[in-house]
């Protein structure tokens, strides 16, 4: 299997072009097999919650716990809905050329990407300054939780475990994940745009050197390998039943409140009335 | 012309039968015992340098079995160029060469090379090496100043203009002279025009590339390649193996083509020999097309401002010229001195001053072609004059007449404060002749008819290149079976000259052509010093020099006739094969007696005793000759009187399409001043076979490079466009006619006529496609394609290139 | 590894007699085979060692596929019948005489010779840096180096260009696109029609290919329906030399015209684009219109709308638009 796929310039020395598209098959099947591996840990070893929060029902009402919780405005999930369509649009339109399925794809591609770059650059400004823009980052108490749920799940002595503020650890990697491939892609795929026939800035392919260039195609594919796994493993967690509560809060907004004392740590992730769901 | 019995005539000349049914053997065509195949590698970059090279996994290849590399070459010295390099000064140098057992295997040797450039700055347009701080094709700099390579940038100059396609005037040149007072000459102009021109690039693409076999035996290099000359071959080609000329057999008695490409064959040619000595073994070295490409030579391009005064009657009374000569990276190419040299001649300026120089670029080496400097002149100034035809509401071939010179004209750059003259100058008689014959102004009411969006245009062109050299020798034996055996060293370059000169001894002989055997080609055959065949000068030279032998050859017949019959050897005449007594026929020797007899009395007669001033080649031939018969060598001593220069008129009338700028040539004659005809059928088919060349700088022949790599995009055949046969008018016969006035300094009156009808060709049709375009249009360059004409009828399109762009 | 062109590197040759055989040689080899025909393209590739095939199927034994004959349709030519077979042919000149007469306008006489109509329609682009062996989009790189600020593009496209900027050069590609042709593909699994219209495509779908055809295909025939036989026909190449010469672009177009009135017309050119352009826009102007300059001038306005000139291109623009123009107005205007 190759890495990289080099080629040689008009001088013949040797350039970096892009991933080797081995990497895409690789991804997949990385992402595929995630997913039978978690299947196969979420029916047979991942320990159930114990519903422990017997009378924490009424204390919740009382304390001004509305019954549904806005999980996600309804920018936040334009946002997503957003940017999932056009992610899922880059990715086809990116790779099934690859896989054989030929179309007329880059104009597809690029717009698509334009509308990807848009979603996302309102996304960085609104959850800067109008989300909890913290509940999102893996801090250094998350990673204290991980190492003590990690010993637990060992069966070793590890302490009392809180639960979750709005975002569990795994949302928090998987959003981090999602940042870092997809400013890899944004970053490069801007540039790229000099390459390419569009409305937006004239071709020059000799913007930047060779080198870089080839950094910048490799960049943008293995953002893009890397997505295809991410994207199949977040498909498949938003369509396992036991998740599907959030997957629903993705689309209407909000959870109820039951979900809420369930999985998340009410000093964490701190609801009141304000928090009722509007719709 | 004075009455000749075989000047003048068409005749089949000796080698074209075996050229017409394929048997005559070119150097790819011949095979030795045990022969290797020898393959190049060549530079990638436009300049580099080797860093790193490891030839192992070539060299361990089954069937590899030696490999030359220029550490192996002595080094020349700048800026002459070795053949094999380590700093490849262009694209397509070759830097190493494997020889093996067939050619797949050299080829893929080749492939097995671990070779590693080091890319180094480089340079494809003389104006980006000019410019401050651009730049040097070579690392020891830009142009020669004299004898030296130096380093010239203009920082004076206003850039601004170049970048719009004006050439500057005020940089400094390398080289600079004058005659009369240009100023003062513009002063009394009443009409100046004052021009930025460009001409291309352009490759010579003979059909038959550089290919070169080589072998050894018994301490002599076997030497079959492609040249244009043979005794003027054997120096340099021995020079360049390293070895004595005496140990060199040289054999090229076919040569598809040089347009001085290969006046004295290559210097790759060296690479078969050199790698033949080493592996032990015969090496044949077949140059591909794209090698041919790369490293076959080229006419320089010349960017340049002209600036013409006339006088209201169209006289040019001053010509002030910059020029700048895209040079290659090697040599010292000086087409923009005869250039000027040439518009000098053509248009007799009163005052003239030129400036001039070659900057280095990392293009393909240059070297002359067919007119070198004459097309570029022709192609670049004959539109001035054209132009000012019409300002000056004159006829543009009045202009021309006014301006041609006459007699013994003076032109050119002054040596000690002095013009030098031409032998003969009857251009005006040419085109006085040629005014009638070819219905010029039946031609000028055809200029701007239309026929739906096509409109015929009509164009007329002067051009002079130099005609001929002297003072060469001629070899000639009369065997024993009385055939003449004239023995001629100006090789076969397909102009047939090395035939039509040998006839002015026959004719000396007042003997039929029949009798005749020209021996050519193969320095084995024992030939004689001749002029090289190039730059026109073989029919002047040679129709001397073997008028000198066929004169000398006839006084030694008269001295043996009167030796064995008695009386006095001005009592004998010579004719038809026989020396015998005048008035009394019976009294006779056949040339085969004659021989015999020469045999006997030896001396001066069978050569055992040879004149003094022949070459020592000459000598040495004719030593080796000594004692088959009547054995003859002379020297060319008839008196010179100035530079030997022919004139071609083009008339050309094109048809352009001015929906889709498509250029149909629909017709072209040519009016000359060649002095003598020797071979009517031959001088037709170099007026007109140059034309066609004229036809290619004019319409399309071109290089185009990717400037940000520095790398040929059309280096196929098909892609830089040569003009095909197809592309000559077709409908009649071309004509052609001549002025027929015999040049005062050659016996027979005879002129070469090689050169000159290339930039007519090319004159007549760049000057057809304006006056079809209205007449005041300015392409001001060469070649004008479809593109720059609908560019020009379409002011909305903006120019992709500006008048001075190179290879675009 | 050092790099050497101009010599053919040494490959296995293939000389079936049958239609099957070569198509199970080109099943044995997939994608390292190649497909002879003429030669006119292919050994300029192989020369320059830039395409190295393992296998060369020449199908210059099969004769089959060199028949042109009278189906109940149409007239049905086989892919190798040469361009002089086409140009000879009497029912070809008869009934689609632009089609002989673009043959004849393809290459020099010597390769109208040697060329087939098959290689003429299936040859690849003559862009001068993918030739070249630059490893541009079409080669599998990630670059087009016929478009960048200081390219040499005089002869790309203006046109339908996708990152790629190359374009078709066949002659007889545009002419059988204006007459409605269908190319008939065979590989081992079957037999497949094509219209000609799609079987040419372009970068955006697939920068590797000029046409339909894969790996394993060979184009066995072309079939011209009697549909345009006869109508008023109009081809026009222009070039920068009368021979040996691929188009700076061409039009070919087939016109039913009565009484004056266009009742249909097809207007095609190639040259300008990566692919034969049929200009939908312009058919549509001048259909039920009466012949004319106005009408003309028209076609050739919206022939040239969406243009993307190059830098060393733009007289194309002019070019095209005069000669959908001619086509329209015919030849005898």
């Amino acid at each position: 299997m190759e890495l990289f796929q080099w080629g040689t310039n008009p001088w013949g020395q040797e350039t970096l072009i892009r991933v080797s598209w081995d990497l895409l098959y690789l991804f997949f099947w990385a992402g595929i097999a995630f997913i039978v591996f978690h299947v196969v840990y979420a029916a047979v070893w991942l320990p159930k919650l114990a519903r422990a929060n017997g009378g924490q029902e009424e204390a919740a009402a009382a304390a001004g716990i509305p019954e549904t919780i806005e999980r996600h405005t309804l920018w936040a999930r334009i946002f997503h809905w957003v940017m999932a369509a056009s992610m899922l649009v880059l990715l086809v339109t990116g790779f099934f050329p690859i896989i054989g399925v030929q179309f007329a794809w880059v104009t597809i591609h690029w717009i698509a990407g334009i509308v990807l770059t848009i979603s996302i650059l309102y996304h960085i400004v609104h959850a800067t300054f109008y989300l909890d823009f913290w509940s999102i980052w893996i801090l250094p108490d998350d990673m204290d939780e991980a190492v003590q749920r990690v010993k637990r799940q060992m069966g070793q002595e590890a302490s009392e475990i809180k639960k979750h503020g709005k975002y569990p650890l795994d949302h928090k990697l998987f959003h981090t994940a999602v940042m870092l491939a997809g400013l890899a892609v944004i970053g490069t795929g801007l540039v790229m745009m000099f390459r390419i026939e569009n409305a937006l800035v004239p071709r020059n392919a000799y913007l930047l050197s060779e080198p870089t260039w080839g950094l910048m195609y490799t960049l943008h594919g293995l953002g893009a390998v890397l997505f295809v796994m991410l994207t199949l493993t977040h498909i498949y967690f938003a369509i396992r039943p036991d998740k599907f509560w959030l997957t629903k809060s993705m689309l209407f907004g909000s959870v109820e409140r039951e979900r809420y004392l369930d999985h998340h740590d009410p000093d964490r992730w701190v609801v009141n009335k304000e928090s009722a769901s509007k719709s | 012309m004075a009455d000749y019995k075989l000047i003048g005539k068409n005749y089949t000349t000796p080698d074209i039968l075996a050229k017409v049914t394929g048997r005559a053997k070119y150097a790819e065509d011949f095979r030795a015992e045990g022969m290797l195949f020898a393959k190049l590698l060549v530079s990638p970059m436009p300049h580099a340098r080797v860093r790193r090279l490891d030839t192992s996994a070539a060299m361990a290849m089954p069937g590899v079995e030696a490999i030359l590399t220029a550490d192996e070459l002595p080094e020349a010295e700048a800026p002459q160029e070795a053949g094999l390099t380590n700093e490849p000064l262009y694209e397509g140098e070759p830097i190493l060469a494997i020889a093996a057992v067939d050619e797949e295997t050299a080829a893929e040797a080749i492939e097995a090379v671990q070779i590693d450039f080091e890319p180094l700055p480089f340079v494809l347009d003389p104006m980006d090496s000019l410019r401050p701080g651009g730049p040097n094709a070579r690392l020891d700099g830009n142009t020669m100043a004299g004898r030296d390579l130096s380093t010239i940038k203009w920082d004076s100059v206003d850039w601004s203009e170049v970048d719009r396609g004006i050439m500057p005037l005020g940089g400094e040149v390398t080289d600079e002279w004058q005659v009369g007072d240009v100023e003062a000459g513009f002063a009394e102009a009443d009409l100046i025009l004052d021009e930025s021109v460009f001409s291309a690039s352009l490759s010579h693409q003979p059909l038959e590339t550089r290919t070169a076999m080589a072998y050894w035996q018994n301490g002599k290099c076997f030497m079959h390649c492609s040249t244009q000359s043979t005794a003027r071959t054997e120096g340099g080609m021995a020079r360049w193996i390293g070895i004595d000329p005496t140990d060199l057999v040289l054999i090229a008695e076919y040569c598809g083509g040089g347009f001085g490409s290969k006046i004295s064959s290559s210097i790759q040619a060296r690479i078969p020999a050199l790698l033949s000595r080493k592996a032990g073994k015969p090496v044949m070295m077949r140059v591909t097309r794209q090698e041919e490409n790369f490293f076959g030579r080229a006419r320089p391009g010349i960017q340049a401002r002209a600036k013409f005064g006339f006088k209201s009657d169209g006289r040019v009374v001053a010509i002030d010229l910059t020029m700048v000569q895209d040079g290659g990276p090697y040599g010292r190419s000086g087409d923009y001195m005869s250039c000027a040299d040439q518009a000098s001649l053509m248009y007799q300026p009163e005052h003239m001053r030129v400036r001039g120089m070659t900057v280095y670029t990392n293009t393909p080496p240059r070297g002359a072609q067919r007119a070198p400097g004459g097309v570029q002149a022709v192609a670049m100034f004959a539109p001035i004059v054209d132009k000012a035809a019409r300002q000056l509401d004159l006829d543009r071939l009045d202009i021309i007449h006014t301006n041609a010179p006459q007699g013994q004209a003076l032109f050119g750059r002054p040596r000690q404060g002095r013009q030098g003259n031409v032998s003969s100058a009857f251009p005006k008689e040419a085109i006085d002749k040629a005014r009638e014959e070819f219905d010029w102004e039946g031609m000028k009411a055809r200029s701007g008819q239309r026929n739906g969006s096509k409109v015929t245009g009509v164009g007329v062109a002067i051009s002079s290149y130099s005609a001929g050299t002297s003072g060469v020798d001629g070899l000639l034996v009369i065997r024993p079976d009385g055939m003449v055996e004239i023995h001629t060293g100006v090789g076969n370059l397909g102009t047939e000259s090395f035939s039509d000169t040998s006839r002015a001894a026959m004719e000396a002989l007042d003997t039929p052509w029949e009798q005749a055997e020209v021996v050519w080609g193969d320095t084995s055959k024992h030939l004689p010093w001749s002029a090289i065949q190039g730059g026109s000068q073989t029919t002047h030279g040679h129709t001397r020099s073997n008028w000198a032998a066929g004169l000398e050859a006839k006084k030694r017949l008269q001295e043996i006739a009167a030796d064995r019959f008695g009386g006095s050897a001005d009592s004998f005449e010579v004719g038809n094969g026989r020396v015998f007594r005048r008035g009394n026929r019976g009294q006779a020797m056949t040339f085969g007696q004659a021989a015999e007899r020469a045999i006997q009395l030896g001396g001066v007669y069978d050569g055992s005793q040879l004149p003094e001033d022949i070459n020592e080649m000459t000598t040495r031939s004719a030593t080796a000759l000594a004692g088959r018969g009547l054995v003859v060598a002379a020297k060319d001593n008839f008196e010179t009187g100035g530079r030997n220069m022919s004139f071609c008129i083009g008339f050309a009338e094109v048809e352009v399409d001015t929906e889709t700028g498509a250029v149909v040539l629909k017709d072209y004659k040519v009016a000359s001043d060649a002095g003598t005809v020797l071979h009517p059928q031959n001088f037709a088919g170099q007026v007109h076979g140059g034309g066609i060349q004229g036809f290619g700088v004019a319409l399309g022949q071109k290089w185009v490079m990717d400037p940000q790599w520095g790398l040929h995009v059309a280096k196929r055949f098909y892609s830089n466009r040569p003009p095909t046969i197809l592309d000559a008018p077709h409908d009649q016969e071309l004509a052609w006619s001549v002025a027929d006035e015999p040049d005062p300094f050659n016996p027979l009156g005879a002129k070469g006529i090689g050169e000159a009808p290339v930039g007519a060709g090319a004159g007549a049709v760049l000057n057809a496609i304006s006056d079809a375009l209205g007449g005041n249009v300015d392409f001001n360059r060469s070649p004008i394609m479809g593109d720059m004409i609908l560019t020009m009828l379409n002011p909305e399109l903006d120019e992709a290139h500006n008048k001075l762009s190179t290879h675009v | 590894m050092a790099v050497i062109r101009d010599k053919m590197p040494a490959f296995q040759l293939f000389q079936p007699a049958s239609t099957e055989e070569a198509l199970g040689v080109l099943d044995q080899y997939g994608a390292d085979a190649w497909v002879l025909a003429g030669g006119l393209d292919t050994w300029d590739w192989l020369k320059d060692r830039v395409k190295k095939p393992a296998a060369v199927v020449d199908l210059g034994g099969v004769s089959e596929l060199s028949e042109i004959r009278s189906l109940g349709g149409g007239l049905e030519i086989g892919a190798m019948a040469t361009l002089r077979d086409v140009i000879r042919h009497p029912e070809v000149s008869e009934q689609f005489s632009m089609l002989a007469d673009s043959a004849s306008q393809a290459a020099s006489p010597q390769i109208q010779n040697q060329g087939t109509l098959g290689g003429n329609v299936g040859q690849d682009t003559r862009c001068w840096y993918y030739r070249d062996g630059w490893s541009c989009y079409r080669a599998g790189g990630n670059i087009c180096y016929a478009d960048t600020p200081t390219a040499m593009n005089r002869e790309h496209a203006i046109l339908g260009a996708s990152r790629c900027v190359a374009v078709n050069p066949s002659d007889t590609a545009p002419v059988l696109v204006a007459l409605d042709a269908e190319m008939v593909v065979r590989n081992s699994t079957g037999e497949r029609v094509i219209p000609a219209q799609d079987f040419f495509i372009g970068p955006a779908v697939d920068i590797m290919r000029m046409t339909a055809l894969q790996p394993g295909d060979i184009l066995t025939s072309i079939r011209i329906p009697w549909t345009w036989a006869n109508t008023r026909f109009y081809f026009e190449k222009a070039r920068d030399r009368a021979v040996w010469d691929f188009p700076l672009a061409n039009v070919a177009s087939a016109a039913k015209i009565s009484n004056g009135v266009v009742e249909d017309i097809r207007i095609v050119a190639n040259g300008v684009a990566p692919y034969p352009v049929r200009f939908l826009a312009a058919e549509d102007a001048v259909r039920g219109r009466q012949v004319g300059q106005a009408v003309a001038m028209e076609a050739g306005e919206l022939a040239i709308n969406g243009v993307r000139p190059l830098r060393h291109n733009a007289y194309k623009v002019t070019l095209l638009r005069n000669l959908v123009k001619r086509s329209v107005q015919g030849a005898e205007a």
